[in-house]
């Protein structure tokens, strides 16, 4: 083969498929075309897919967001799945951190919060892994071991038939991931940090969630309560259009409500 | 059939046992991108689709990051695209590219809020076409 036969052979592969075989995609769509139940649910994100934007406009102070204790469990399930969230979103921070030690800790919290609602065996070796990694210090890897642990918790409860206490443990995350995003922004206000929090189609997600819960029991936890009465406040203060700016006093409102939340849901005192 | 949906713990449903054979394309449709430092999330999209069917499923999306979408479908012959669209619609990626049954788009946000990815079954030697989404993040 020529050395021409070679380029165009190889300018061809570099021809996107899409375009060849007259797939090229509509610059615009009307999205209401599609049905809204596949529009409505929302794979709801890591809090290092914020922290990774965060770590790109400065430094943030990662071990200055550490919680020294993770709270205290009340054998509630509600509250136990809410913490297992938050605890899971803490490590995300330890891994921020660096912090083999609190990465660790954090390992065998979820471990112990996972057996209390008997998804114990989901995360074992998840649990194990991280420890190891931390102790490696291979941060990308402890970052997807506890996306791992996310994800095999809430497969673990749906599994059991827990899909609604699956959904607080996302929401448990969220809350604590948003507490720490809204606490870096206020130690340094940017525009650029505060839109992080333009999230309106994942408050609503969660809101039509808490909303419909099909155990009703559940729905009158105390903690879900505030949790549905918290995000409603929040969901105003985020901006309603795109390119909304999101000011100061609301960020700092935003990690008020956050922070009293997931204060909340580690009490010792959270009713059963 | 109707359309389905599924944000979830996809081994959680063994009834979409081939949704799980999907992913497994999807998630080696994401191969090249591990090796540049994306981070592959374990969450995933499924489902089926007839020829000419799409699928619009939804993403929280943050300004500042870069994200590849992955699409795979375990049905030999099948061609699948995936496109990513703004809140208001319009096209948003940066890249994309389509090989058979995987394919991948690529999106830097210009704005922090929803995007959606658009899935096709352009051609599929089957009635339904099982598909699987994974994304990763940098």
């Amino acid at each position: 083969m020529t050395k021409n036969n070679l380029l165009i052979l190889a300018l061809l592969l570099l021809v996107p498929l899409s375009v060849c075989c007259g797939q090229t995609p509509p610059e615009s769509i009307d999205l209401s075309k599609f049905p809204a139940a596949e529009v409505e649910a929302v794979v709801v994100p890591v809090p290092s897919e914020i922290f990774s934007v965060l770590d790109k406009l400065g430094s943030p102070n990662w071990r200055g967001e550490l919680r020294e204790s993770f709270g205290k469990n009340t054998g509630n399930r509600a509250q136990v799945a809410l913490r297992l969230g938050t605890v899971i979103a803490e490590g995300f921070i330890a891994v921020e951190a660096e912090d083999p030690l609190k990465v660790q800790e954090i390992g065998r919290e979820v471990l112990a919060l996972a057996e209390a609602i008997n998804v114990r065996k989901a995360v074992i070796a998840r649990s194990k892994s991280i420890t190891e990694k931390a102790d490696a210090k291979d941060w990308r890897a402890v970052r997807k071991e506890f996306d791992g642990a996310l994800h095999d918790v809430r497969g673990a409860m749906r599994e059991l038939g827990d899909d609604e206490l699956a959904q607080l443990v996302s929401i448990g995350g969220w809350l604590r991931g948003t507490e720490v995003l809204t606490s870096i922004v206020s130690k340094n206000y940017s525009s650029a940090g505060a839109e992080l929090l333009f999230q309106p189609h994942l408050l609503d997600y969660f809101t039509s969630k808490l909303d419909s819960l099909k155990n009703t029991r559940l729905g009158k936890e105390e903690l879900v309560v505030r949790i549905r009465k918290t995000i409603a406040g929040i969901r105003p203060l985020i901006g309603k259009d795109d390119g909304s700016k999101i000011s100061a006093d609301s960020v700092q409102r935003i990690n008020k409500m956050t922070g009293e939340m997931v204060a909340a849901i580690g009490a010792k005192e959270a009713r059963q | 059939m109707k359309k389905v949906f599924l944000v979830l713990a996809l081994a959680a449903l063994p009834v979409y046992a081939y949704v799980n054979d999907a992913l497994s394309f999807a998630h080696e449709a994401a191969i090249p991108y591990v090796k540049k430092g994306f981070s592959i999330r374990e969450d995933a999209w499924g489902g089926d689709l007839g020829v000419k069917d799409q699928q619009a499923v939804t993403a929280q999306l943050f300004k500042g990051n870069d994200y590849w979408f992955c699409l795979g479908t375990e049905v030999r012959g099948a061609v699948v695209t995936l496109h990513i669209y703004d809140s208001k619609g319009k096209l948003a990626e940066a890249e994309a590219w389509q090989k058979g049954r995987l394919a991948g788009a690529r999106v830097s946000p210009s704005m922090t809020g929803t995007y959606y990815a658009i899935i096709t079954v352009e051609k599929s030697p089957e009635e339904r076409t099982g598909w699987a989404v994974v994304y990763g993040y940098k």
